[in-house]
């Protein structure tokens, strides 16, 4: 299975890209845990490297370890062996320059919109006054002014994630890594959420590295797509997607976009796997409802 | 055919009671919270006003002394309903006896004496009716004359009215005493026996559950009194109760709360105090009671020493386990922000366990409460619960309730007061109501004013000059 040859605009778009200096890069990235039934590899000498104002997408099978590698990534875990390098340099614990957005929001409930924009700020020994006009700009960005004052409670699901976002680049991160930012939301909200963050990242100098199961959001929001393998978790392709951009959602029925779903798809599951499994079919007497 | 016009609402009063796991309307919940206090009053005031669904005693207005049964009855004991009628037939045997002697006309040593204290039993009766001041039951020449004027019908008793029988006895004895002397003369009462007047009683319940009025009288009496000499005013021991209590439970918060969320936040310290905590929460706080009177001396220093032990280390444990409660994504996400690990403690860690602190230490308010019960028995007795105990000694149980009430309310309403102030301390919280909501608007205003004033003078500074 191969993917369409891509436009020549959009093979130029990937040789540029490969010509910007690498923001992130992961080498041999080895993770072992300790079990009661001995010793687990969970990623087993993951290596890629992301591209200034890369968006790249981490997909796999469930139990692969995507969220283990972002979290060690944005040094919450250690990795057993390997090194995380970001702008050169090598990466040892949880710092401002890797920002993360988390699936269950983290907003702090006890400060209001912008006060948890300005949190990072006034981490890093900001004044007050220059954290609240930057924290501004921020909400701005994710068209919350009108909440600026609101509590994390008074605010829907995808309202708190976009002030996750602003408080995550509030920091002006190198990377942003976001781990299933989007899971927990109703599909309408996702499809405009994604939108949101496509013209947030365009706006903003950034790299995001950004998880996720779902493989429209993977191929609608990246310039490439890092596929995992599961037990252990191990990289198995690094997948260029070749629709142009600006993307928008009638892309979603090109050629180019549903070649590389189904092309991803079958990496993760291969053709011939779910026959595997059989399920016992079960015989009612209830009419075929066409012949009604 | 017109319908009924009262039945529709009638139905839909009724309709909709038990719905399963469903919340009732406003009014029913206030309804059923009004209820729930009311029931339990209307119980207590049926079992005491309905003299058929329990009163298993009878409280004598009426008593004699008698040497047939081995027990010395006086006026407003309670005796067993079983009991009453051999007491009764007991005192009539001992008439009939008295009748056959005086028959006789023989005078009997001592009898006099006797009569002396015969003629006193009327005295409680007279003090009932208010002819005879309370504490001059031993004024026999009052009483002497109180005699006369039921024998003659010039009183009649009617709180309690004397019953035919003991009319009868009264004027008995009267023919017998006047004939001696018209005025109390202690030389010159009968030289032989008088009859006994026969016990009286109204069915009552025990001495332990006294009917509503009583406790209301004693109530008001005990609260509005002027206290005779040095002792404490009801009002002086409820204040002595509460310093105690609040200064015991704010030194154990002090103290406890601070090794709470260090347990919670470092697992070194957690595991160098939590197994000990754990140990010593299990020995009783009383059990230190007579250690603390030696160490402290016998004033209120051991008696806020006991509401701590009682408290702190349960306040440690909770606190811990709260601490450890926060979500932990929060922390994450507070370090991809930057935050080191003092920022975290500070900035995180503490704001984010405040309500369900809040709501801990309100909890552990309520125990201080048990603790304090203890606490003022040890030593010198003193406060609410020093009051409580003489008068428990003495069976003054009409006393005693006022007290415990007043304890439970002050604890519930205290709660309620703080439940109330959970919505204004931490609106962010999503628990409060519109009025907690409004009280906390109007106890930040001066400052948002101030901040937003400032922000002004700043901003116009900021504008180029015009």
């Amino acid at each position: 299975m191969s993917l369409l040859a891509p436009a020549a605009s959009v093979s130029a778009r990937f040789d540029r890209l490969k010509q910007r200096p690498v923001s992130l890069s992961v080498r041999g990235l080895t993770k072992h845990f300790e079990s009661p039934r001995g010793i687990v590899t969970a990623l087993h000498d993951v290596s890629f490297d992301v591209h200034k104002r890369e968006f790249m997408s981490v997909i796999g099978p469930s139990g692969c370890g995507k969220s283990t590698l972002v979290r060690i990534l944005a040094g919450l875990e250690t990795a057993s062996e390997g090194e995380i390098i970001v702008e050169g340099v090598p990466v040892s614990g949880p710092c401002p320059d890797r920002g993360m957005v988390f699936q269950g929001y983290t907003l702090f409930p006890w400060l209001t919109v912008k006060r948890n924009v300005m949190f990072g700020p006034m981490m890093a020994g900001r004044s007050a006054f220059a954290a609240e006009s930057e924290a501004r700009e921020w909400i701005e960005l994710v068209g919350l002014s009108k909440f600026e004052n609101a509590y994390p409670h008074q605010l829907s699901g995808g309202m708190k994630q976009r002030v996750a976002i602003a408080r995550a680049l509030a920091n002006q991160p190198r990377v942003l890594f976001m781990d299933e930012p989007f899971g927990a939301l109703d599909a309408q909200t996702r499809c405009n959420m994604q939108s949101y963050l496509l013209e947030i990242w365009k706006n903003v100098d950034i790299t995001i590295v950004f998880i996720t199961h779902d493989l429209d959001e993977a191929v609608f929001l990246s310039d490439r797509i890092l596929v995992l393998d599961a037990n252990p978790g191990r990289v198995r392709e690094i997948t260029e997607v070749p629709v142009p951009r600006p993307r928008s959602f009638d892309q979603i029925a090109d050629p180019a976009f549903l070649a590389t779903r189904r092309h991803i798809e079958h990496l993760i599951h291969p053709p011939g796997a779910e026959a595997k499994e059989s399920f016992p079919v079960l015989k009612f007497s209830a009419p075929d409802p066409d012949v009604v | 055919m017109s319908r009924p016009a009262t039945f529709p609402p009638m139905a839909s009063f009724l309709k909709g009671w038990f719905v399963v796991r469903r919340d009732l309307s406003r009014g029913r919940r206030a309804f059923l919270a009004a209820l729930s206090f009311v029931l339990p009053l209307a119980l207590w005031c049926f079992v005491s006003y309905v003299p058929w669904i329990w009163h298993p005693d009878v409280k004598l207005e009426v008593a004699s002394t008698t040497e047939r049964i081995s027990a010395v009855f006086t006026a407003g004991n309670r005796l067993s309903k079983e009991f009453f009628p051999t007491y009764v037939d007991a005192v009539r045997q001992d008439n009939a006896e008295a009748l056959k002697v005086a028959q006789a006309g023989e005078s009997v040593s001592g009898a006099q004496r006797a009569n002396r204290v015969l003629l006193r039993q009327l005295a409680p009766v007279a003090v009932s009716n208010g002819w005879l001041a309370a504490g001059s039951e031993q004024d026999d020449a009052a009483i002497y004359h109180l005699w006369r004027e039921v024998a003659s019908g010039a009183k009649t008793s009617t709180d309690p009215a004397l019953s035919q029988e003991n009319l009868a006895i009264v004027k008995a004895n009267w023919s017998v005493l006047s004939a001696l002397s018209a005025d109390f003369d202690s030389k010159k009462l009968p030289p032989v026996p008088l009859q006994k007047l026969v016990p009286q009683g109204i069915p009552s319940n025990p001495v332990y559950l006294p009917p509503p009025h009583e406790v209301w009288a004693a109530a008001t009496k005990d609260f509005t009194a002027k206290p005779a000499g040095d002792a404490p005013s009801m009002f002086d021991r409820y204040r002595h109760s509460l310093s105690i209590i609040l200064l015991g439970f704010f030194w154990s918060c002090v103290i406890g709360v601070p090794i709470g969320v260090l347990c919670g936040v470092f697992d070194v310290f957690s595991k160098l105090f939590e197994p000990f905590v754990d140990f010593f929460r299990y020995m009783p706080a009383p059990t230190f009671s007579t250690l603390l009177v030696a160490v402290l001396s016998a004033h209120d220093a051991p008696k806020v020493a006991l509401v701590f032990i009682g408290t702190v280390f349960q306040l440690i444990l909770v606190v811990s386990k709260t601490t450890r409660l926060l979500d932990p994504a929060l922390l994450e996400a507070a370090q991809t922000l930057g935050a080191k690990p003092r920022q975290l403690v500070m900035k995180v860690v503490l704001p984010g366990i405040l309500p369900n602190l809040y709501n801990d230490l309100r909890i552990l308010l309520g125990w201080a409460w048990t603790w304090l019960v203890i606490a003022e028995l040890i030593g010198v007795k003193s406060g609410l619960t020093g009051f409580l105990d003489t008068q428990g000694t003495f069976r003054n149980f009409d006393r005693v309730f006022p007290i415990i009430i007043l304890i439970g309310v002050t604890g519930f309403v205290t709660d309620q007061i703080l439940a109330f102030f959970h919505g204004v301390f931490f609106p962010w919280s999503g628990k409060s109501g519109p009025v907690s909501r409004a009280v906390a608007s109007a106890v930040t205003w001066p400052v948002r004013t101030i901040v937003a004033g400032a922000r002004f003078r700043t901003a116009s500074k900021t504008l180029p000059s015009a």
